[in-house]
């Protein structure tokens, strides 16, 4: 019998003080009877392998001592659903406070901005440290209130709602004019490149009558801009058949795959840019200080475009695997309809 | 479970297809089985009996069910107050023996009622699988 004297005491030490000595005398008064009436069948004394059968087959010390226990929520499901809302709702709007005040820390901080491309990288670096305190801090607070409720104070009852006063159908609002959004695309496309390629002769354009001020500063754009220049108004262009085919009836079935292609020449813009590293250079008669400034401006521009890039794959990469996944269905569909 | 049901579980799962299934199929039926073994538990302790008599009495009518499902369970049902329990020495040792309270004959009274009205329509519902 050591081995049941084992078995109960590896199961009391995961259960409550309150009550365990009478929970254990109970386990053993079945564990014992069951074992007396397989020696009854068996008309001999169980064996050692025997009753450690019998034992584990009972199960594992620790779940067992688990199913005497009450069932705790950390939050439970009546809360969950409000508590996932809430964390879904919210994170757009701490990425943007958190953006917002990291701009302005920038922008305001002390020194020249000529560690501006660090400043940058050291406010994205903290930024999952920011989320994980946020998720913690909202995890925590809806945890008190389940606590709480039943014990301090009322437990939570839904509000009385109507179905009139859901939100409108958003989406069948948007099925209704894809076509108007796409000519407004295209003909905001086009309007885009012509732009870019009167501003090398119209530099106003850039900032209106400021371009002046651009007379005054003490550097200017790198020359291989006239390379990477061309390349993404290349790309730019090539963008305007996919865009104005997505346009037609017939083409429908594959506008998502023609949406994919135009993000795939987006992304490549932004590999272009990536490339450039050096947007301005230093004119004549630069202070120090300047200079230091302008490296400070170049690494920012530079991992603006990475972070972008970055964003932009993860993000087609996401549409590609649905696109897929949205083509086997067709398939699917297809093929039992046949 | 009776054996019987046991037996064409093993078969779906063996013949139905992969373990996938399976488990969904173990987790259905678990869910299935939760709520009818709190009848038959309360239905069975009309007659007093510690836990491994009661184990032994559903297994004999052909509900086989885990000691650390059924022990706990017996707890629980205490502390919600539809069942009664006392040690007694019985065979030169101390048993815990459980009975319907009169409030857990109450709630059994409605349960079954509730089960019966589940049991008609269900049967109603898929007659026309048979």
């Amino acid at each position: 019998m050591e081995l049941l004297k084992r078995y109960l005491q590896a199961v009391g030490e995961h259960l409550p003080a309150r009550g365990r000595e009478d929970t254990l005398a109970e386990l053993r008064a079945n564990l014992e009877a069951e074992m007396e009436a397989r020696e009854e069948e068996l008309d001999r004394a169980l064996t050692e392998a025997e009753v450690a059968a019998v034992l584990e087959a009972h199960g594992m010390p620790v779940l067992v001592a688990s199913r005497y226990g009450s069932q705790h929520f950390l939050i439970g499901p009546t809360l969950f659903p409000m508590y996932w809302y809430t964390l879904k709702r919210s994170f757009p709007l701490l990425v943007l406070a958190y953006a917002v005040v990291q701009l302005v820390s920038i922008i305001l901080g002390s020194g020249s901005g000529a560690d501006m491309g660090q400043r940058i990288g050291a406010a994205v670096g903290h930024f999952p440290a920011v989320a994980l305190t946020f998720w913690s801090i909202v995890t925590l607070g809806f945890a008190i209130f389940e606590y709480g409720q039943g014990r301090f104070f009322p437990k939570l009852t839904l509000p009385k709602w109507s179905v009139r006063d859901l939100a409108p159908l958003q989406r069948e609002e948007k099925k209704k004019h894809p076509f108007a959004s796409g000519v407004a695309d295209l003909i905001v496309s086009i309007l885009a490149i012509a732009w870019l390629l009167a501003v090398p002769d119209h530099p106003y354009l850039i900032i209106g009558p400021g371009a002046r001020i651009l007379h005054d500063v003490p550097f200017a754009l790198t020359p291989e801009w006239h390379v990477f220049y061309w390349q993404i108004i290349g790309l730019l262009v090539a963008m305007l058949p996919l865009k104005a085919a997505m346009l037609l009836p017939s083409l429908r079935r594959a506008r998502g795959w023609m949406q994919l292609a135009v993000n795939a020449l987006g992304i490549l813009i932004m590999v272009v840019m990536v490339q450039v590293r050096t947007f301005f250079v230093a004119g004549s008669g630069i202070s120090a200080e300047s200079l230091h400034s302008l490296d400070g401006i170049n690494a920012g521009i530079t991992l603006g475009f990475k972070i972008g890039l970055a964003v932009a794959a993860v993000k087609f990469a996401w549409d590609l695997w649905k696109e897929i996944s949205a083509e086997q269905h067709r398939g699917a569909d297809y093929a039992t309809v046949l | 479970m009776g054996p019987a049901i046991k037996d064409e579980a093993e078969k779906n799962n063996t013949l139905g297809g992969d373990a996938a299934s399976g488990e969904l199929f173990d987790s259905l039926r678990m869910e299935l089985r939760r709520g009818c073994l709190v009848l038959a538990v309360l239905a069975q302790l009309h007659e007093e009996h510690y836990g491994y008599t009661l184990r032994k009495s559903l297994a004999e009518a052909g509900l086989e069910i885990e000691e650390s499902t059924l022990y706990p369970l017996l707890r629980r049902l205490e502390t919600q107050g539809l069942l009664t329990s006392e040690w007694r020495e019985e065979e030169k040792r101390n048993k815990r023996f459980y009975r319907l309270s009169a409030r857990g004959e109450r709630v059994f009274g409605l349960l079954l009622a509730e089960w019966n009205g589940i049991n008609d329509s269900v049967n109603k519902i898929v007659q026309k699988e048979r």
